[in-house]
């Protein structure tokens, strides 16, 4: 009876959305529940703050061309890992030198520590994310055209 | 053992638990989209308690994958509604249609979205775009720029086949993730600067 | 280390993110490849109306560009599948397994049909909001272990919380929800109907291979 009740709502997809935010919501609790989580000391790519930088919050050392020293999970599949993340374009070089403020724009350049992170050692990241993006403008513009059509 | 994390963590699945709540008992299908675009916020706090530059990475990623699925989602939204008409004639200024100072302005914005290349240059070039968009009626072809989407997503693709087998080549890797990331952003903001005005 | 799908076969390394294959995830992954070929060679099919009582029948047309938009949205869900079934790192297993979940809102939003139109719509808020969880679940397990790698996380030094396992098993659910959808909006004899199966194909092997991902870490 009660199987009969339950298949009679999720045959209705209109009600799919709600039973699964449901789930999530009684997960979100659940996970509330099981708290505290510890919190691994031994991080990749950790964070670190050199006061008085002008590349504060990202400086990860070294002059371009020269190979900085970053903590990735394989270092041995990745032999130029630290080259990118030393690497300025003479641009914000030049920023970096005469004021303080590079750091707040230094995701905007090519170089940087995000980049070595989302190009070189986690690439493929990089490659599925303009791919799922990609493919969801591909739905949208066939979609837009037909509404036109 | 109440550290730092688990107390981030208690607040952001709080916030997931309330917008999953709502969710619940949302009816009307447009509000489900906004507030399913509200979740994907606590998914991006939870990514963000990491700490580490490696959530800085991941945070990207996760942004992307709801924007897209959000543009989707309101294309069927509109189909799905039967949204046929919708007379958006551009931004209906005169000063904006007829003098040369948005060309001016979606010039500067371009060539110093070029200059910042990357993600953010992107941005900024492909805003300059849409403002041009919006006060002019366009009425071009856009198979130029998804085929100028479909080059920059394959340099992508190239520069990192270079960055894993011939990872001296770092530099010229950089330069092509980099131009093509800035080449994507400016044209799938300009496709949807596009799509947003009227289509006669 | 822990083997549930075998000895690793073989290693391809991204940097950070390394691809490995086991006889398990070997297998799941030629099914995906086979079945993305079966679709790439495959005509769709033309659905027949027979007027009752006389010798008349309609087929209805498929037009060329909905059968190439279809064509290529099953190619790309094939090739995510293929993705997802050998990646070995947590994070990137998530954003394969969105990719097949856009790729089946693509596949049945593609219908030009009032009623399927609304399956994919609600489809794609369940695909949307699954990707909470999942990624909730990748950062709970960078954060409390330090490793995304799957090859790390089965050697058993550091130890996945009990939630994050399962937000991951929910998120994906969430994802691989797309059969029921094709299957209420009455599409597996929908025109076009042979992409439809890459939808339930799909599904099937990210739910194979979440069951792997959550016995191995």
């Amino acid at each position: 009876m009660i199987i009969q009740k339950i298949s009679r709502i999720l045959s209705n997809f209109d009600n799919i959305l709600p039973v699964f935010a449901a789930a999530c919501a009684a997960m979100s609790l659940l996970v509330i529940l099981t708290l505290p989580l510890p919190y691994s000391g031994d991080q990749l790519y950790p964070k670190q703050i050199v006061p008085g930088s002008s590349l504060n919050p990202y400086d990860r050392g070294g002059p371009p061309f020269t190979q900085a020293v970053i903590h990735s999970q394989y270092p041995g599949n990745s032999p130029t890992a630290g080259y990118v993340t030393a690497y300025l374009t003479p641009l914000s070089l030049f920023i970096s030198e005469h004021t303080l403020y590079m750091g707040t724009t230094i995701v905007a350049h090519p170089g940087g520590i995000l980049d070595e992170i989302l190009y070189n050692t986690r690439g493929l990241d990089t490659v599925v994310e303009p791919t799922i993006l990609f493919v969801a403008f591909a739905v949208a513009a066939y979609l837009f055209r037909k509404r036109e059509a | 053992m109440w550290n730092e994390y688990s107390i981030g963590l208690a607040a952001a699945f709080a916030c997931a638990l309330v917008a999953f709540l709502a969710l619940v008992w949302e009816r009307d299908d447009l509000h489900k989209l906004l507030l399913v675009d509200l979740v994907e916020t606590a998914a991006l706090a939870v990514i963000a308690l990491i700490g580490t530059d490696l959530s800085e990475a991941l945070i990207l990623p996760g942004l992307v994958v709801g924007i897209a699925e959000l543009l989707a989602l309101s294309q069927i939204y509109l189909v799905k509604e039967g949204y046929q008409q919708h007379r958006v004639k551009g931004l209906n200024i005169e000063v904006i249609m007829r003098s040369p100072a948005t060309v001016i302005i979606a010039t500067i914005l371009a060539v110093y979205g070029i200059i910042l290349s990357g993600f953010t240059g992107g941005a900024i070039a492909g805003l300059g775009i849409v403002f041009l968009l919006m006060s002019r009626s366009f009425s071009g072809d856009f198979h130029v720029l998804e085929m100028a989407s479909g080059i920059s997503w394959a340099l992508w693709v190239a520069a990192f086949f270079v960055f894993m087998f011939a990872p001296e080549w770092w530099y010229l890797a950089l330069m092509g993730a980099a131009i093509g990331i800035l080449m994507k952003v400016i044209t799938k903001m300009s496709l949807v600067g596009a799509m947003w005005g009227d289509q006669e | 280390m822990n083997e549930i799908g075998g000895a690793p076969l073989f290693f391809l390394e991204f940097g950070d993110i390394v691809i490995y294959f086991t006889p398990f995830t070997l297998t799941l992954f030629l099914l995906a490849l086979v079945f993305s070929v079966f679709v790439l060679v495959s005509r769709p099919e033309r659905q027949i109306d027979i007027a009752f009582g006389g010798d008349a029948y309609y087929a209805k047309e498929i037009s060329l560009s909905e059968l190439r938009f279809r064509r290529f949205m099953s190619i790309a869900c094939g090739l995510a599948c293929m993705g997802a079934m050998v990646t070995g790192d947590v994070f990137d297993f998530t954003l394969f397994v969105s990719l097949v979940g856009i790729c089946n809102v693509g596949i049945v939003a593609a219908v030009r049909s009032r009623h399927v139109q609304n399956a994919a719509y609600q489809y794609g808020l369940v695909a949307l909001a699954g990707t909470v969880p999942m990624f909730a679940a990748a950062a709970m397990v960078a954060a409390t272990t330090g490793t995304l790698s799957m090859l790390e996380l089965a050697k058993g030094t550091a130890t996945v919380p009990v939630a994050a396992r399962a937000l991951l098993v929910l998120g994906v659910m969430g994802e691989g929800m797309a059969p029921f959808y094709a299957a209420k909006a009455e599409m597996f004899r929908a025109p076009g109907a042979p992409y439809v199966i890459m939808c339930s194909l799909s599904s099937l092997l990210i739910f194979l291979r979440v069951a792997e991902v959550i016995l191995l870490i």
